[in-house]
Protein backbone atom coordinates (compact mmCIF):
# COMPACT_ATOMS: atom_id res chain seq x y z
CA UNK A 1 0.00 0.00 0.00
CA UNK A 2 2.82 2.46 0.99
CA UNK A 3 4.96 1.71 -1.81
CA UNK A 4 2.09 2.28 -4.52
CA UNK A 5 1.56 5.49 -2.27
CA UNK A 6 4.82 6.68 -2.96
CA UNK A 7 4.68 5.29 -6.95
CA UNK A 8 1.78 7.93 -6.72
CA UNK A 9 3.63 10.62 -5.66
CA UNK A 10 6.77 10.06 -8.01
CA UNK A 11 4.40 10.18 -10.86
CA UNK A 12 2.42 13.08 -10.26
CA UNK A 13 6.18 15.22 -9.77
CA UNK A 14 7.29 13.34 -12.94
CA UNK A 15 4.18 13.85 -15.11
CA UNK A 16 4.01 17.67 -13.79
CA UNK A 17 7.66 18.12 -14.53
CA UNK A 18 7.25 16.57 -18.39
CA UNK A 19 4.15 19.03 -19.01
CA UNK A 20 6.12 21.92 -18.00
CA UNK A 21 9.34 20.91 -20.07
CA UNK A 22 6.68 20.33 -22.96
CA UNK A 23 5.05 23.90 -22.63
CA UNK A 24 8.83 25.35 -22.66
CA UNK A 25 10.00 23.61 -25.63
CA UNK A 26 7.16 24.03 -27.12
CA UNK A 27 7.75 27.17 -27.08
CA UNK A 28 11.01 27.30 -28.35
CA UNK A 29 10.36 25.58 -30.93
CA UNK A 30 6.94 27.50 -32.49
CA UNK A 31 9.29 30.36 -32.93
CA UNK A 32 12.90 27.84 -34.54
CA UNK A 33 10.38 26.96 -36.53
CA UNK A 34 9.16 30.34 -37.52
CA UNK A 35 5.19 29.47 -36.56
CA UNK A 36 5.42 32.59 -34.25
CA UNK A 37 7.22 35.69 -34.52
CA UNK A 38 9.49 35.60 -31.89
CA UNK A 39 8.28 39.48 -31.10
CA UNK A 40 4.86 38.32 -29.78
CA UNK A 41 5.79 35.66 -27.65
CA UNK A 42 9.76 35.90 -27.09
CA UNK A 43 11.48 32.66 -26.64
CA UNK A 44 12.80 30.52 -23.33
CA UNK A 45 16.29 31.08 -23.91
CA UNK A 46 16.09 34.87 -24.49
CA UNK A 47 14.07 34.89 -21.86
CA UNK A 48 17.00 32.97 -19.75
CA UNK A 49 19.22 35.41 -20.96
CA UNK A 50 17.16 38.30 -19.55
CA UNK A 51 16.76 36.99 -16.33
CA UNK A 52 20.76 37.07 -15.34
CA UNK A 53 20.29 40.76 -17.18
CA UNK A 54 17.62 42.16 -14.37
CA UNK A 55 18.57 40.13 -11.66
CA UNK A 56 22.35 41.57 -12.26
CA UNK A 57 21.16 44.89 -12.56
CA UNK A 58 19.06 44.65 -9.82
CA UNK A 59 15.68 45.89 -11.09
CA UNK A 60 14.39 42.13 -10.48
CA UNK A 61 14.86 42.53 -6.67
CA UNK A 62 13.57 45.81 -6.38
CA UNK A 63 10.57 45.85 -8.01
CA UNK A 64 9.62 42.16 -5.96
CA UNK A 65 10.64 44.26 -2.97
CA UNK A 66 8.51 47.03 -3.73
CA UNK A 67 5.11 44.47 -4.95
CA UNK A 68 5.85 42.62 -1.75
CA UNK A 69 6.16 45.49 0.26
CA UNK A 70 2.68 46.59 -0.86
CA UNK A 71 1.43 43.24 -0.67
CA UNK A 72 2.37 43.52 3.22
CA UNK A 73 0.68 46.76 3.82
CA UNK A 74 -2.75 45.70 2.08
CA UNK A 75 -2.98 42.35 3.64
CA UNK A 76 -1.37 43.15 7.20
CA UNK A 77 -4.38 45.57 7.31
CA UNK A 78 -7.11 43.35 5.69
CA UNK A 79 -6.00 40.74 8.32
CA UNK A 80 -6.56 43.34 11.24
CA UNK A 81 -9.77 45.01 9.46
CA UNK A 82 -11.09 41.58 8.43
CA UNK A 83 -10.29 39.09 11.57
CA UNK A 84 -11.78 42.23 13.63
CA UNK A 85 -14.76 42.65 12.01
CA UNK A 86 -15.36 39.09 10.93
CA UNK A 87 -15.15 38.54 14.72
CA UNK A 88 -17.44 40.97 15.91
CA UNK A 89 -20.21 40.09 13.23
CA UNK A 90 -20.08 36.61 13.86
CA UNK A 91 -20.27 36.98 17.53
CA UNK A 92 -23.40 39.91 17.48
CA UNK A 93 -26.14 39.25 14.72
CA UNK A 94 -27.20 42.94 14.18
CA UNK A 95 -23.90 44.05 13.22
CA UNK A 96 -23.52 41.24 10.83
CA UNK A 97 -26.74 42.46 9.56
CA UNK A 98 -25.59 46.27 9.14
CA UNK A 99 -22.49 45.07 7.37
CA UNK A 100 -24.30 42.69 5.22
CA UNK A 101 -25.39 45.12 2.53
CA UNK A 102 -21.94 46.65 1.84
CA UNK A 103 -20.18 42.77 1.88
CA UNK A 104 -22.57 41.88 -0.64
CA UNK A 105 -21.51 45.35 -2.48
CA UNK A 106 -18.19 44.66 -2.45
CA UNK A 107 -18.78 40.68 -3.45
CA UNK A 108 -20.38 42.14 -6.62
CA UNK A 109 -18.32 45.28 -7.45
CA UNK A 110 -15.12 44.78 -9.00
CA UNK A 111 -13.40 47.45 -6.28
CA UNK A 112 -10.71 48.30 -9.63
CA UNK A 113 -14.16 49.97 -10.76
CA UNK A 114 -13.40 52.60 -8.02
CA UNK A 115 -9.67 52.96 -8.67
CA UNK A 116 -10.09 56.05 -10.60
CA UNK A 117 -11.87 57.33 -7.29
CA UNK A 118 -8.55 56.26 -5.15
CA UNK A 119 -6.39 57.99 -7.80
CA UNK A 120 -8.81 61.00 -6.76
CA UNK A 121 -8.28 60.63 -3.11
CA UNK A 122 -5.21 59.27 -2.19
CA UNK A 123 -3.02 60.10 -5.65
CA UNK A 124 -0.67 57.65 -7.99
CA UNK A 125 1.53 55.16 -6.40
CA UNK A 126 1.42 53.26 -2.81
CA UNK A 127 -1.53 54.55 -0.89
CA UNK A 128 -3.92 53.67 -3.78
CA UNK A 129 -2.54 50.46 -4.76
CA UNK A 130 -2.49 49.36 -0.95
CA UNK A 131 -5.92 50.24 -0.92
CA UNK A 132 -6.89 48.86 -3.75
CA UNK A 133 -5.31 45.77 -2.53
CA UNK A 134 -6.60 46.08 1.31
CA UNK A 135 -10.25 45.87 -0.22
CA UNK A 136 -9.39 42.78 -3.05
CA UNK A 137 -8.18 40.91 0.49
CA UNK A 138 -10.85 42.10 2.90
CA UNK A 139 -13.93 40.02 1.91
CA UNK A 140 -12.53 36.17 2.26
CA UNK A 141 -10.85 37.34 5.19
CA UNK A 142 -14.50 38.81 7.15
CA UNK A 143 -16.24 36.13 5.22
CA UNK A 144 -14.18 32.82 6.21
CA UNK A 145 -14.11 34.79 9.91
CA UNK A 146 -17.41 35.53 10.15
CA UNK A 147 -18.76 31.84 9.46
CA UNK A 148 -16.07 30.30 11.88
CA UNK A 149 -17.07 31.93 15.06
CA UNK A 150 -21.11 31.70 13.58
CA UNK A 151 -20.83 28.04 13.29
CA UNK A 152 -19.49 27.35 16.47
CA UNK A 153 -20.31 23.60 17.79
CA UNK A 154 -23.24 23.71 19.36
CA UNK A 155 -22.77 20.78 21.58
CA UNK A 156 -19.60 22.39 23.09
CA UNK A 157 -21.22 25.58 23.70
CA UNK A 158 -24.43 24.06 25.09
CA UNK A 159 -21.87 21.88 27.33
CA UNK A 160 -19.59 24.58 28.02
CA UNK A 161 -22.48 26.45 29.69
CA UNK A 162 -24.17 24.28 31.53
CA UNK A 163 -20.43 24.22 33.04
CA UNK A 164 -20.87 27.90 34.27
CA UNK A 165 -19.06 28.97 31.04
CA UNK A 166 -19.65 33.02 30.17
CA UNK A 167 -19.86 33.87 27.15
CA UNK A 168 -16.59 35.47 26.98
CA UNK A 169 -15.28 32.00 27.86
CA UNK A 170 -17.09 30.68 25.03
CA UNK A 171 -15.99 33.18 22.57
CA UNK A 172 -12.15 32.77 23.55
CA UNK A 173 -12.21 28.58 24.35
CA UNK A 174 -14.39 27.47 21.64
CA UNK A 175 -15.37 30.10 19.06
CA UNK A 176 -12.13 31.11 18.49
CA UNK A 177 -10.00 27.83 18.27
CA UNK A 178 -12.59 26.58 16.57
CA UNK A 179 -12.90 28.76 13.81
CA UNK A 180 -8.82 28.90 12.91
CA UNK A 181 -8.67 26.66 10.79
CA UNK A 182 -11.72 28.63 8.37
CA UNK A 183 -10.23 31.59 9.36
CA UNK A 184 -6.54 30.04 7.94
CA UNK A 185 -8.58 29.39 4.60
CA UNK A 186 -9.73 32.54 4.50
CA UNK A 187 -6.04 33.95 4.66
CA UNK A 188 -5.12 31.92 1.90
CA UNK A 189 -7.98 33.10 -0.37
CA UNK A 190 -7.33 36.97 1.22
CA UNK A 191 -3.43 36.22 -0.26
CA UNK A 192 -4.01 35.29 -3.60
CA UNK A 193 -6.55 38.46 -4.03
CA UNK A 194 -4.34 41.04 -2.14
CA UNK A 195 -1.49 39.97 -4.91
CA UNK A 196 -4.01 40.42 -7.84
CA UNK A 197 -4.58 43.74 -6.52
CA UNK A 198 -1.02 44.87 -5.76
CA UNK A 199 -0.41 43.87 -9.29
CA UNK A 200 -3.56 45.04 -11.29
CA UNK A 201 -2.78 48.12 -9.34
CA UNK A 202 0.68 48.35 -10.49
CA UNK A 203 -0.26 47.89 -13.74
CA UNK A 204 -2.22 51.48 -13.97
CA UNK A 205 0.30 53.63 -11.85
CA UNK A 206 3.48 52.95 -10.24
CA UNK A 207 6.96 54.02 -10.10
CA UNK A 208 8.01 50.45 -9.10
CA UNK A 209 6.93 47.20 -8.94
CA UNK A 210 6.47 43.83 -11.20
CA UNK A 211 2.86 44.71 -12.16
CA UNK A 212 4.46 48.48 -13.20
CA UNK A 213 7.95 46.34 -14.72
CA UNK A 214 4.94 44.46 -16.95
CA UNK A 215 2.96 47.39 -18.13
CA UNK A 216 6.36 49.52 -18.57
CA UNK A 217 7.75 46.90 -20.81
CA UNK A 218 4.38 46.44 -22.55
CA UNK A 219 4.48 49.88 -23.51
CA UNK A 220 7.88 49.66 -25.31
CA UNK A 221 6.81 46.18 -26.92
CA UNK A 222 9.48 44.09 -25.02
CA UNK A 223 7.99 41.05 -24.36
CA UNK A 224 11.33 39.62 -23.72
CA UNK A 225 11.71 42.14 -20.55
CA UNK A 226 8.07 41.10 -19.86
CA UNK A 227 8.36 37.80 -19.19
CA UNK A 228 10.55 38.08 -16.03
CA UNK A 229 7.91 40.12 -14.09
CA UNK A 230 5.22 37.63 -15.34
CA UNK A 231 6.85 35.07 -14.16
CA UNK A 232 7.99 36.23 -11.23
CA UNK A 233 4.26 36.85 -10.09
CA UNK A 234 3.44 33.85 -10.66
CA UNK A 235 6.17 31.88 -8.59
CA UNK A 236 5.21 34.33 -5.73
CA UNK A 237 1.64 33.37 -6.14
CA UNK A 238 2.03 29.59 -5.90
CA UNK A 239 5.00 30.24 -3.22
CA UNK A 240 2.46 32.37 -0.79
CA UNK A 241 -0.29 30.00 -1.23
CA UNK A 242 1.62 26.98 -1.13
CA UNK A 243 2.79 28.08 2.52
CA UNK A 244 -0.54 28.99 3.68
CA UNK A 245 -1.91 25.82 2.60
CA UNK A 246 0.79 24.05 4.71
CA UNK A 247 -0.31 26.57 7.95
CA UNK A 248 -3.84 25.21 6.83
CA UNK A 249 -3.17 21.66 6.86
CA UNK A 250 -1.33 22.23 10.11
CA UNK A 251 -3.74 24.52 11.87
CA UNK A 252 -6.09 21.93 11.57
CA UNK A 253 -4.05 18.59 12.65
CA UNK A 254 -5.24 18.67 16.50
CA UNK A 255 -8.89 18.52 15.54
CA UNK A 256 -10.25 14.90 15.87
CA UNK A 257 -12.08 13.91 12.96
CA UNK A 258 -15.99 13.52 13.73
CA UNK A 259 -16.83 11.61 11.09
CA UNK A 260 -17.05 7.86 10.55
CA UNK B 1 -31.28 6.31 14.31
CA UNK B 2 -30.10 9.22 16.03
CA UNK B 3 -28.87 10.38 13.06
CA UNK B 4 -32.13 10.69 11.39
CA UNK B 5 -33.65 11.86 14.89
CA UNK B 6 -31.11 15.10 14.28
CA UNK B 7 -31.68 15.66 10.74
CA UNK B 8 -35.26 15.50 11.44
CA UNK B 9 -35.35 18.27 13.92
CA UNK B 10 -32.94 20.94 12.24
CA UNK B 11 -35.29 20.11 9.66
CA UNK B 12 -38.08 21.07 11.47
CA UNK B 13 -36.96 23.95 13.76
CA UNK B 14 -34.78 25.75 11.72
CA UNK B 15 -36.60 27.34 8.81
CA UNK B 16 -38.89 29.11 11.36
CA UNK B 17 -36.14 30.49 13.18
CA UNK B 18 -34.53 31.86 9.72
CA UNK B 19 -36.95 33.51 8.84
CA UNK B 20 -37.59 35.28 12.18
CA UNK B 21 -34.00 36.15 11.91
CA UNK B 22 -34.37 37.17 8.39
CA UNK B 23 -37.08 40.01 9.24
CA UNK B 24 -35.07 41.36 11.85
CA UNK B 25 -31.58 41.33 10.03
CA UNK B 26 -33.29 42.97 7.03
CA UNK B 27 -34.54 45.96 9.60
CA UNK B 28 -30.92 46.14 10.33
CA UNK B 29 -29.35 46.09 7.12
CA UNK B 30 -31.65 48.89 6.03
CA UNK B 31 -31.37 51.04 8.72
CA UNK B 32 -28.03 50.48 8.21
CA UNK B 33 -27.52 51.46 4.55
CA UNK B 34 -30.15 54.63 5.04
CA UNK B 35 -27.57 55.63 7.85
CA UNK B 36 -24.49 55.35 5.27
CA UNK B 37 -26.55 57.00 2.74
CA UNK B 38 -27.77 60.10 5.46
CA UNK B 39 -23.93 60.72 6.05
CA UNK B 40 -23.01 60.63 3.08
CA UNK B 41 -25.39 63.43 1.50
CA UNK B 42 -24.66 65.39 4.66
CA UNK B 43 -20.98 65.16 5.33
CA UNK B 44 -20.28 66.74 1.90
CA UNK B 45 -22.23 69.91 3.12
CA UNK B 46 -21.63 70.23 6.53
CA UNK B 47 -17.94 70.54 5.35
CA UNK B 48 -16.89 67.19 6.81
CA UNK B 49 -15.30 66.22 3.95
CA UNK B 50 -14.65 67.72 0.19
CA UNK B 51 -18.03 67.10 -1.96
CA UNK B 52 -15.70 67.42 -5.01
CA UNK B 53 -13.85 63.88 -4.23
CA UNK B 54 -16.99 62.26 -2.54
CA UNK B 55 -20.02 63.88 -4.19
CA UNK B 56 -23.64 63.04 -2.75
CA UNK B 57 -26.49 59.94 -3.49
CA UNK B 58 -28.22 62.87 -4.49
CA UNK B 59 -26.06 63.88 -7.36
CA UNK B 60 -25.01 60.76 -8.25
CA UNK B 61 -28.76 60.20 -8.70
CA UNK B 62 -28.80 63.24 -10.68
CA UNK B 63 -26.09 61.94 -12.77
CA UNK B 64 -27.64 58.78 -13.47
CA UNK B 65 -30.43 60.49 -15.26
CA UNK B 66 -28.18 62.25 -17.20
CA UNK B 67 -26.11 59.09 -18.60
CA UNK B 68 -28.87 56.78 -18.77
CA UNK B 69 -30.78 59.74 -20.97
CA UNK B 70 -27.68 60.50 -22.93
CA UNK B 71 -23.61 59.78 -22.87
CA UNK B 72 -24.12 57.15 -24.99
CA UNK B 73 -24.68 54.76 -22.55
CA UNK B 74 -26.30 52.24 -24.12
CA UNK B 75 -23.40 52.01 -26.96
CA UNK B 76 -20.96 51.89 -24.02
CA UNK B 77 -22.93 49.04 -22.22
CA UNK B 78 -23.40 46.95 -25.34
CA UNK B 79 -19.44 46.86 -25.84
CA UNK B 80 -18.73 45.87 -22.72
CA UNK B 81 -21.42 43.09 -22.38
CA UNK B 82 -20.60 41.66 -25.49
CA UNK B 83 -16.54 41.14 -24.30
CA UNK B 84 -18.34 39.84 -21.16
CA UNK B 85 -20.30 37.45 -23.16
CA UNK B 86 -18.31 36.23 -25.52
CA UNK B 87 -15.43 35.55 -23.45
CA UNK B 88 -17.38 33.81 -21.12
CA UNK B 89 -19.03 31.46 -23.48
CA UNK B 90 -15.90 30.63 -24.97
CA UNK B 91 -14.21 29.59 -21.50
CA UNK B 92 -17.46 27.62 -20.72
CA UNK B 93 -17.15 25.50 -23.56
CA UNK B 94 -13.64 24.96 -22.92
CA UNK B 95 -13.57 24.69 -19.42
CA UNK B 96 -16.36 22.03 -18.57
CA UNK B 97 -15.20 19.48 -20.77
CA UNK B 98 -11.21 19.40 -19.80
CA UNK B 99 -12.24 19.83 -16.18
CA UNK B 100 -14.40 16.69 -17.33
CA UNK B 101 -11.32 14.65 -18.53
CA UNK B 102 -8.92 16.04 -15.70
CA UNK B 103 -11.47 14.60 -13.44
CA UNK B 104 -11.59 11.40 -14.70
CA UNK B 105 -8.60 10.58 -16.07
CA UNK B 106 -5.61 10.52 -13.50
CA UNK B 107 -2.74 11.08 -16.44
CA UNK B 108 -4.53 13.96 -17.84
CA UNK B 109 -4.85 15.24 -14.21
CA UNK B 110 -1.02 14.75 -13.12
CA UNK B 111 0.28 16.36 -16.77
CA UNK B 112 -2.18 19.33 -16.76
CA UNK B 113 -2.91 19.85 -12.93
CA UNK B 114 0.66 22.12 -12.06
CA UNK B 115 0.38 24.38 -14.77
CA UNK B 116 -3.50 24.76 -14.13
CA UNK B 117 -3.06 25.57 -10.78
CA UNK B 118 -0.34 28.03 -11.55
CA UNK B 119 -2.40 29.76 -13.32
CA UNK B 120 -5.69 29.17 -10.78
CA UNK B 121 -3.95 30.69 -8.32
CA UNK B 122 -2.09 33.61 -9.87
CA UNK B 123 -3.21 36.55 -11.39
CA UNK B 124 -4.05 35.66 -14.88
CA UNK B 125 -4.67 39.84 -15.67
CA UNK B 126 -0.80 40.03 -15.57
CA UNK B 127 -1.20 38.62 -18.76
CA UNK B 128 -3.48 42.08 -19.70
CA UNK B 129 -0.44 43.72 -21.37
CA UNK B 130 0.84 41.06 -23.48
CA UNK B 131 -2.52 40.42 -24.50
CA UNK B 132 -2.91 43.66 -25.86
CA UNK B 133 -0.09 43.55 -27.45
CA UNK B 134 -1.04 40.05 -29.25
CA UNK B 135 -4.46 41.34 -29.88
CA UNK B 136 -4.39 44.96 -29.91
CA UNK B 137 -6.47 47.61 -27.79
CA UNK B 138 -9.75 46.78 -28.95
CA UNK B 139 -12.08 43.93 -27.86
CA UNK B 140 -10.45 40.77 -28.81
CA UNK B 141 -8.09 41.70 -25.73
CA UNK B 142 -11.10 41.97 -23.28
CA UNK B 143 -12.45 38.98 -24.51
CA UNK B 144 -9.18 37.29 -23.99
CA UNK B 145 -8.94 38.38 -20.74
CA UNK B 146 -12.40 37.61 -19.65
CA UNK B 147 -12.01 34.08 -21.13
CA UNK B 148 -8.58 33.64 -19.21
CA UNK B 149 -10.25 34.89 -15.67
CA UNK B 150 -13.05 32.51 -15.98
CA UNK B 151 -11.64 29.78 -17.54
CA UNK B 152 -9.29 28.33 -14.14
CA UNK B 153 -12.24 28.06 -11.73
CA UNK B 154 -14.67 26.61 -14.02
CA UNK B 155 -12.13 23.43 -14.54
CA UNK B 156 -10.99 23.20 -11.30
CA UNK B 157 -14.40 23.28 -9.98
CA UNK B 158 -15.67 20.98 -12.58
CA UNK B 159 -12.77 18.84 -11.77
CA UNK B 160 -13.23 18.58 -7.78
CA UNK B 161 -17.04 17.50 -9.05
CA UNK B 162 -16.14 14.62 -10.73
CA UNK B 163 -13.32 13.01 -8.14
CA UNK B 164 -15.95 13.64 -5.51
CA UNK B 165 -18.39 11.46 -6.93
CA UNK B 166 -20.02 9.38 -4.74
CA UNK B 167 -17.96 6.15 -4.53
CA UNK B 168 -20.89 4.21 -3.26
CA UNK B 169 -23.23 5.21 -6.07
CA UNK B 170 -20.87 4.20 -8.69
CA UNK B 171 -20.21 0.59 -7.30
CA UNK B 172 -23.56 0.26 -6.79
CA UNK B 173 -24.19 0.91 -10.55
CA UNK B 174 -21.69 -1.14 -11.55
CA UNK B 175 -22.82 -4.38 -9.96
CA UNK B 176 -26.28 -3.39 -11.51
CA UNK B 177 -24.29 -3.57 -14.95
CA UNK B 178 -24.05 0.33 -15.49
CA UNK B 179 -21.80 1.06 -17.98
CA UNK B 180 -19.03 3.96 -18.02
CA UNK B 181 -20.92 6.00 -20.44
CA UNK B 182 -24.33 5.20 -18.20
CA UNK B 183 -22.05 6.20 -14.54
CA UNK B 184 -21.03 9.53 -16.47
CA UNK B 185 -24.21 10.40 -17.96
CA UNK B 186 -26.18 9.34 -14.40
CA UNK B 187 -24.20 9.90 -11.75
CA UNK B 188 -21.21 11.92 -12.32
CA UNK B 189 -23.04 14.37 -14.64
CA UNK B 190 -25.85 15.45 -11.76
CA UNK B 191 -23.63 14.85 -8.69
CA UNK B 192 -21.21 17.70 -10.45
CA UNK B 193 -23.66 20.03 -11.33
CA UNK B 194 -23.47 21.96 -8.18
CA UNK B 195 -19.94 22.29 -7.83
CA UNK B 196 -19.49 23.28 -11.70
CA UNK B 197 -22.33 25.95 -10.70
CA UNK B 198 -19.99 27.03 -7.54
CA UNK B 199 -17.36 26.88 -10.27
CA UNK B 200 -19.18 29.32 -12.86
CA UNK B 201 -19.80 31.66 -9.85
CA UNK B 202 -16.51 32.60 -8.92
CA UNK B 203 -15.70 33.34 -12.65
CA UNK B 204 -18.47 35.50 -12.88
CA UNK B 205 -16.57 37.67 -10.23
CA UNK B 206 -13.24 37.09 -12.36
CA UNK B 207 -15.40 37.71 -15.55
CA UNK B 208 -16.55 41.03 -14.42
CA UNK B 209 -13.29 42.09 -12.97
CA UNK B 210 -11.75 41.01 -16.57
CA UNK B 211 -13.96 43.41 -18.65
CA UNK B 212 -13.50 46.49 -16.10
CA UNK B 213 -9.28 45.88 -15.32
CA UNK B 214 -9.09 45.16 -19.12
CA UNK B 215 -11.06 48.48 -19.98
CA UNK B 216 -9.32 50.20 -17.34
CA UNK B 217 -6.03 49.59 -19.02
CA UNK B 218 -6.54 50.70 -22.64
CA UNK B 219 -9.75 51.06 -24.33
CA UNK B 220 -11.66 52.93 -27.27
CA UNK B 221 -15.43 52.72 -25.78
CA UNK B 222 -17.08 50.51 -22.89
CA UNK B 223 -17.90 50.45 -19.20
CA UNK B 224 -13.96 50.52 -18.23
CA UNK B 225 -13.40 53.73 -20.58
CA UNK B 226 -16.16 55.77 -19.19
CA UNK B 227 -15.05 55.15 -15.86
CA UNK B 228 -11.42 55.99 -16.84
CA UNK B 229 -12.94 58.73 -18.67
CA UNK B 230 -14.65 60.63 -15.55
CA UNK B 231 -12.24 59.56 -13.05
CA UNK B 232 -9.52 61.80 -14.77
CA UNK B 233 -12.11 64.67 -15.10
CA UNK B 234 -12.92 64.41 -11.48
CA UNK B 235 -16.78 63.67 -12.52
CA UNK B 236 -17.40 61.60 -9.41
CA UNK B 237 -20.99 61.58 -9.37
CA UNK B 238 -20.84 60.19 -12.96
CA UNK B 239 -17.74 57.56 -12.28
CA UNK B 240 -20.28 56.42 -9.40
CA UNK B 241 -22.96 55.76 -11.51
CA UNK B 242 -20.91 53.78 -14.24
CA UNK B 243 -19.57 51.75 -11.26
CA UNK B 244 -22.91 51.06 -9.73
CA UNK B 245 -23.77 49.56 -13.30
CA UNK B 246 -21.05 47.22 -12.95
CA UNK B 247 -22.02 46.50 -9.31
CA UNK B 248 -25.45 45.77 -10.12
CA UNK B 249 -24.36 43.45 -13.37
CA UNK B 250 -22.06 41.57 -10.90
CA UNK B 251 -24.48 41.08 -8.42
CA UNK B 252 -27.64 40.24 -10.72
CA UNK B 253 -25.72 37.59 -12.28
CA UNK B 254 -23.65 35.98 -9.00
CA UNK B 255 -27.52 36.09 -7.32
CA UNK B 256 -29.23 33.87 -10.08
CA UNK B 257 -26.23 31.46 -9.97
CA UNK B 258 -27.12 31.42 -6.52
CA UNK B 259 -30.22 31.01 -6.83
CA UNK B 260 -29.90 28.17 -9.18
CA UNK B 261 -27.32 26.55 -7.27
CA UNK B 262 -30.06 26.10 -4.19
CA UNK B 263 -32.31 25.06 -6.46
CA UNK B 264 -30.28 21.97 -7.48
CA UNK B 265 -29.14 21.28 -3.73
CA UNK B 266 -32.76 20.72 -3.04
CA UNK B 267 -32.64 17.09 -4.55
CA UNK B 268 -29.37 16.47 -3.06
CA UNK B 269 -29.40 15.57 0.51
CA UNK B 270 -27.19 16.63 2.79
Amino acid sequence: MNMIEFYHRRQAIILGFVSFATIVITWQLVVDFGLVNAFFISTPGAVWKELFVQAGDGSLLKNTLATLYGFALALGMAVVVGVGLGMVAGWFRDVEAALDPFIWFKYSTPTVAFYPLFVAWLGYGLPTIVAISFLFALTPIYANTLSGIKNVDRDLKRAATSFGATPLDIFLRIALPGSIPVIVAGLRLGVGRALTGVVVAELFGANAGLGYAIAFYAQKLQTTRMMIPIVAVVLIGVLLTQILSYIEQRSDVWRVSHDD
Amino acid sequence: MAMTDTSATSAVTSPPRRTFRLERSTTVSILAVAAFLILWEIAPSMGWVNGRFTSQPSLVVLAALDVFRSDNFLFHAQISLTEFVLGFALALVISVPLGVVLGTSKTARYLIDPPLMALYIAPTLVLLPILVIWLGIGMASKVAVVFLGALFPIVVNTMAGMREADAKLIRAARSFGASKLDVFVRILVPGSLPSILTGIRLAIGRAVLGVVVGELFVSQAGIGHQLDTYGSAMRIDRLLVYAFVVSIFGYALTLSVRLLEARIRTWRPE
